[in-house]
């Protein structure tokens, strides 16, 4: 009944263009176009959620070229002929916290991830809001995931050693009078299991957060709201798998797929073919385009892009919360138009902004997205300025024409698990999502004749790099004293150790770049943004691997730092 | 009659350099060592060098160094090539020689600095 | 726990100039400096052209800086290598430092403190450029560093944005060691370092420069592809249509530099918003008593002589700093400067010989600087051109006007030669 509204709808607005129709279970969405935002929103308008099926986008794109996806540049056999159990695609925060908890049990898991670090797409570029799902409508998986991962957060934290604080998040409007209006809905919000949100006065906001509006008359707030860095997070759970004995390929990157009777037998990739009993597909970005690989795309992924920044420090001591405001004007964008976030590391992250694109990896950032966020986001903290920023970047988001999450067997394919549409709250799910795939990977192997016994030797505690800089003297001290690399200072900016930086090199999952140690101990996140200490560091990983500085990457093995010695250069040329 | 920039010392006078019968006269110079500057520019142009060159050392893969006085501006690029054929073997220390008389020109090249003494 | 009188941070000219000159002047000094090795950011400047004032001969960086630190080994000062300052408080009686090394964590006590910590370099995000995030992108500084002391090129083929003197050196220094520089490209529509290094370091090297145009984008995902540069309007915004994409695989920035002040404003030490250095007084004084700053963490200097001068100065007055009460006169700016050190004049200090530094604030031929106190002009003096990238000097003696809290110093530039 829908599909022919839908086709009515899209007949108006793009004459014959485009049509709509079920197929093999899916709504697909075909014909052509040349603006993606049209393709955007046609695709939209055939979202149908009562049926169950999702919206497939098979509308060619004829704006433009769509990219391909970016491939590694190793190739060699060094997974051939493996066979693991478990094989699970994507590195981010999704595949890292399913391939950890995957790792309590006495199985061969394997992950596999195109970049050259965990956590390079989504999960490295998002704002690492713990979010309360004060946002969030009830029935949908989101709002099912982000109640009960919320609450893991602690526990998940403390295990894996990962800063988290909940600073709590104000949400404030100019408008006084709406406070009636608001706490009928945090009632409801209540009533529906966000059972933190309250509003409170502008003046008890004032007295709380004396930087944000000042106009601010009332506010919804939801103490449960916290942040942790989020390649941190995704690290420490890949970590933790690693030590349990799951191991973790990257720079790999999954080009095909071979089904027999509605099974995968075969998944080719740059270092061989491998044979896994299961998939686990936390492709990001590139789920749907996973899916296809293996006979199963029931579901597209739009790309949405979303930039944020980065300010000094010093910005950073004007608030201690998550920030955002609202105004009456209706909001079109599905991502809640960013905000003002004190970070886990005592910085402000502003943004994101929300841009549909069909590239799915262009991370450009453009001066307009930095000028949108801070136009809106002035009015939550009118401290805040654009000379304070010390970085930017952008992230894409992989959602769902359904925006919500998919959780499920694949629909023709058994030995497949879809963990897709992961956008925002994403983060804050993953918890509570990698605790329901673990159920359902362990009941698929053991449905299929499999003896799957628990790791006996699973130790949930992970231990990271120590902080110095946080550490009281005595302490610190005492750190020196055992390794005299700890009192040499290489980042001045972040006052990050020599010792910390090789113990970054000496981790389970090593990532011997700039990039990779940045990502793990700081130096270079500063306000100098690695001037001072990049060619510091990257003598300490040339020495620590015993190659030659020009062989040290800023990330991928394509990212040349340096082009080899001065004197040798200029004798060629 | 030709402008200049003197770049003897970091005032940068505007000089004008007019030529009459092979003589060159100098104005808008504010000391003697412009006008000097000036008339060597006009007939044989000088310069310095300061680069590296290669140690056999790991701590200290490259030794600053200079010519130990101006040579003329385009024998650059030969003496660089002297230089980066190059390497140093002893812990020399600051003014040391690091190749003499260099393509015959009458000037050394030295080291500027005492890094390789640790 | 170590105990002075003096305690000096930072190691680069200014620093060894303060702490000799503290020494000299009878005081016992302890410098701390972050590196393994004194010298600063000299050590890889390895260019020629410092200490024409001071010596009378062009020496390059490392020769300037040992000359200091021969002469710092002679006086017996104390130095703490690889030592990082973590915390710094004032106390009653002067100050307690923890600093870092290898030894462990430690306190220093210290009647009075030079904060020579010299300055960064802006970053491509502070000058906000865009596009993708590749590796290629260097400032001029970091790209020395890779070329003049750990031997590596940084680039084969580059565009350098910004004609600040480090850029102008480094546009030379890669063109000898068979780098290709496409151009230095400069968003004001004058050169920003000093006239001398645009001829000795552009021109003779046939590197074009270009002003008026800037860096309005990166491509590359890995390393650096390819640079798009715009040219900007008077407001320097990038004017539409004028896009140009330049291939090269870095884009080396030389885009200004700001004084460093992180301890000095641990410290609660005021900042002046247009030098970025602590306000001072004629001794080189900051607001916090006791505590001295010189160097490029007062101001940027663009001659190494200068910062070597005000070390000393500071160093000196730090030796004889005692605590009693100061009362001061400020200095207020007029027309045409752009910045001026020292910016208040203590009342109670010897000021017959007080160095004022400043800067024009744009490019002025034929022009005169005036002081007026009280409204009444005292000194005046004529200067052929002025240019911003050129600091200028001179000594002064305010003994002669009777200066009082209240008394009103006023210096402005005038265009045109009365």
């Amino acid at each position: 009944m829908k599909i022919e509204k839908a086709n009515k709808e899209l007949k108006k607005l793009y004459g014959s263009r485009v049509r709509a129709g079920v197929k093999d279970g899916a709504i697909v969405v075909s014909g052509e176009l040349d603006n993606w935002d049209d393709i955007v929103n046609a695709c939209t308008i055939c979202v149908d959620k009562k049926s169950g099926m999702h919206v497939v986008n098979d509308i060619r794109f004829t704006g433009g070229e769509i990219p391909k996806m970016r491939e590694p540049e190793e190739e060699d056999k060094s997974l051939d002929g493996g066979e693991p159990d478990v094989l699970v695609i994507g590195g981010g925060i999704s595949g890292a916290s399913i391939l950890r908890e995957l790792s309590k049990w006495d199985i061969e898991a394997w992950l596999v991830d195109k970049e050259s670090d965990l956590a390079m797409q989504a999960s490295g570029r998002n704002d690492g809001e713990v979010h309360p799902g004060v946002d969030l409508g009830k029935g949908t998986l989101k709002q099912h995931y982000v109640l009960i991962g919320n609450k893991m957060y602690e526990k998940v934290c403390r295990e894996l050693d990962v800063p988290f604080e909940r600073f709590g998040q104000y949400v404030g409007f100019e408008s006084k009078w709406l406070r009636p209006v608001l706490e009928l809905f945090a009632l409801q919000r209540r009533m529906i299991g966000v059972k933190d949100t309250r509003v409170i006065s502008g003046e008890e906001l004032k007295k709380r957060e004396p930087n944000l509006n000042e106009d601010f008359g009332v506010a919804i707030y939801n103490p449960s709201a916290g942040c942790v860095c989020p390649y941190g997070l995704t690290i420490a759970y890949a970590e933790n798998a690693v030590e349990n004995g799951a191991k973790v390929f990257l720079n790999t990157v999954v080009r095909s797929m071979k089904t027999e009777n509605g099974k995968i037998t075969e998944v080719v990739t740059n270092r061989g073919t491998i044979r896994p009993k299961l998939v686990i597909n936390a492709a990001g970005v590139f789920a749907d385009d996973i899916a296809q690989m293996a006979g199963d795309r029931f579901y597209s992924i739009h790309p949405r892009r979303g930039t944020n920044s980065i300010t000094d420090k010093k910005a950073g001591r004007l608030i201690h919360c998550i920030a955002s405001v609202k105004t009456l004007k209706k909001n079109r964008t599905h991502s809640k138009g960013g905000g003002v976030m004190r970070t886990v590391h005592g910085n402000l992250l502003v943004g994101p902004d929300a841009v549909e694109t069909y590239e799915k990896e262009n991370y450009a950032t453009n001066r307009e997205s930095i000028d949108v966020v801070f136009d809106k986001q002035e009015k939550t903290m009118p401290k805040l300025s654009q000379r304070d920023i010390i970085t930017y970047f952008t992230g894409v988001r992989s959602p769902t024409f359904e925006e919500d999450f998919i959780i499920e067997f694949g629909h023709k394919v058994k030995n497949l698990i879809h963990c897709a549409g992961i956008q925002s709250p994403g983060l804050t799910t993953a918890p509570a999502v990698a605790l329901d795939v673990e159920k359902m990977a362990v009941g698929y192997l053991r449905q299929s004749g499999e003896f799957v016994a628990r790791n006996a030797d699973f130790n949930p505690i992970r231990h990271a790099v120590p902080t110095l800089n946080e550490m009281p003297d005595e302490e610190r001290n005492e750190y020196i004293k055992k390794n005299p690399d700890y009192g040499v200072m290489i980042c001045r900016c972040e006052e990050i150790s020599k010792g910390e930086i090789i113990d970054a090199l000496e981790r389970p999952i090593k990532v011997p770049t700039l990039d990779g140690i940045k990502r793990r101990v700081r130096p270079g996140m500063g306000r100098c943004q690695g001037g001072f200490c990049s060619p510091l560091v990257s003598k300490i990983i040339a020495e620590h691997e015993g190659v030659d500085i020009s062989r040290v990457r800023k990330a991928s093995s394509r990212s040349v730092v340096t082009y080899g010695k001065t004197k040798e250069g200029a004798e060629n040329a | 009659m030709k402008e200049l920039v003197c770049i003897v010392c970091p005032r940068g006078c505007t000089m004008k350099i007019e030529e009459k019968d092979g003589e060159y006269s100098v104005t808008g110079n504010s000391c003697k060592r412009g006008e000097n500057f000036a008339k060597t520019e006009m007939t044989n142009p000088m310069r310095t060098i300061c680069t590296t060159v290669r140690t056999a050392f790991d701590d200290v893969p490259v030794l600053p160094v200079r010519v130990s006085s101006d040579i003329p501006k385009n024998r650059i690029f030969d003496v660089m090539k002297e230089i980066n054929k190059t390497t140093v073997t002893e812990r020399i220390s600051r003014g040391d020689k690091v190749i003499e008389n260099v393509l015959g020109l009458g000037v050394d090249v030295i080291a500027t600095s005492d890094i390789l003494k640790g | 726990m170590l105990n002075c009188d003096v305690v000096v941070i930072g190691g680069g000219p200014a620093g060894l100039a303060a702490a000799i000159s503290a020494k000299k002047n009878g005081a016992e000094v302890a410098l701390i400096e972050r590196e393994a090795r004194l010298g600063g950011i000299l050590k890889q400047c390895i260019h020629d052209g410092f200490g024409l004032v001071r010596f009378g001969e062009k020496l390059s960086g490392p020769e300037y800086a040992e000359r200091f630190i021969d002469e710092f080994k002679k006086e017996n000062i104390t130095a703490l290598l690889l030592t990082f300052v973590t915390r710094i408080v004032k106390k009653e009686k002067g100050f307690e430092l923890t600093v870092v090394n290898t030894d462990g964590v430690n306190q220093i006590e210290a009647k009075a403190v030079v904060l020579a910590t010299g300055c960064r370099e802006r970053t491509a995000k502070q000058v906000s450029i865009h596009g993708t995030r590749p590796a290629g992108v260097f400032t001029a500084g970091t790209a020395q560093h890779y070329t003049n002391l750990l031997g590596q090129m940084p680039t084969k083929k580059c565009v350098i944005l910004g004609s600040g003197d480090i850029g102008l050196i480094m546009a030379r220094r890669l063109t000898l060691e068979g780098a290709k520089v496409v151009g230095v490209y400069e968003v004001m529509p004058t050169p920003s370092g000093l006239t001398r290094n645009i001829h000795q370091c552009l021109h003779d090297y046939d590197i074009p420069l270009y002003l008026s145009h800037t860096v309005t984008k990166v491509f590359g995902h890995d390393r650096l592809t390819a640079v798009e540069i715009s040219k900007v309007d008077e407001k320097l915004r990038p004017i539409k249509g004028t896009e140009e994409i330049i291939e090269c695989d870095s884009l080396i920035l030389s885009v200004g530099l700001i004084p460093e002040n992180e301890i000095a404003e641990e410290l609660g030490v005021r900042i002046d918003s247009r030098t970025k250095g602590p306000v001072c007084d004629g001794q080189l004084m900051t607001s916090v008593d006791g505590v001295f700053s010189c160097g490029n963490a007062l101001h940027v200097n663009d001659l190494v002589d200068y910062v070597s001068e005000s070390g000393e100065e500071a160093g000196k007055n730090a030796a004889a700093y005692a605590d009693r009460k100061r009362s001061y006169a400020e200095i207020t700016l007029g027309d045409n400067i752009s910045y001026l050190v020292p910016q208040r004049l203590e009342l109670g200090a010897d000021n017959s010989k007080t160095t004022v530094y400043f800067r024009s604030r744009k490019v002025l031929n034929g022009c005169s600087l005036s002081l007026k106190i009280n409204g009444e002009e005292v000194f005046r003096k004529k200067y052929a051109f002025l240019r911003p990238p050129e600091m200028e000097r001179l000594v002064l003696d305010f003994s002669k006007y009777e200066l009082t809290e209240s008394s009103k110093i006023e210096f402005s530039i005038e265009e045109g030669v009365k």
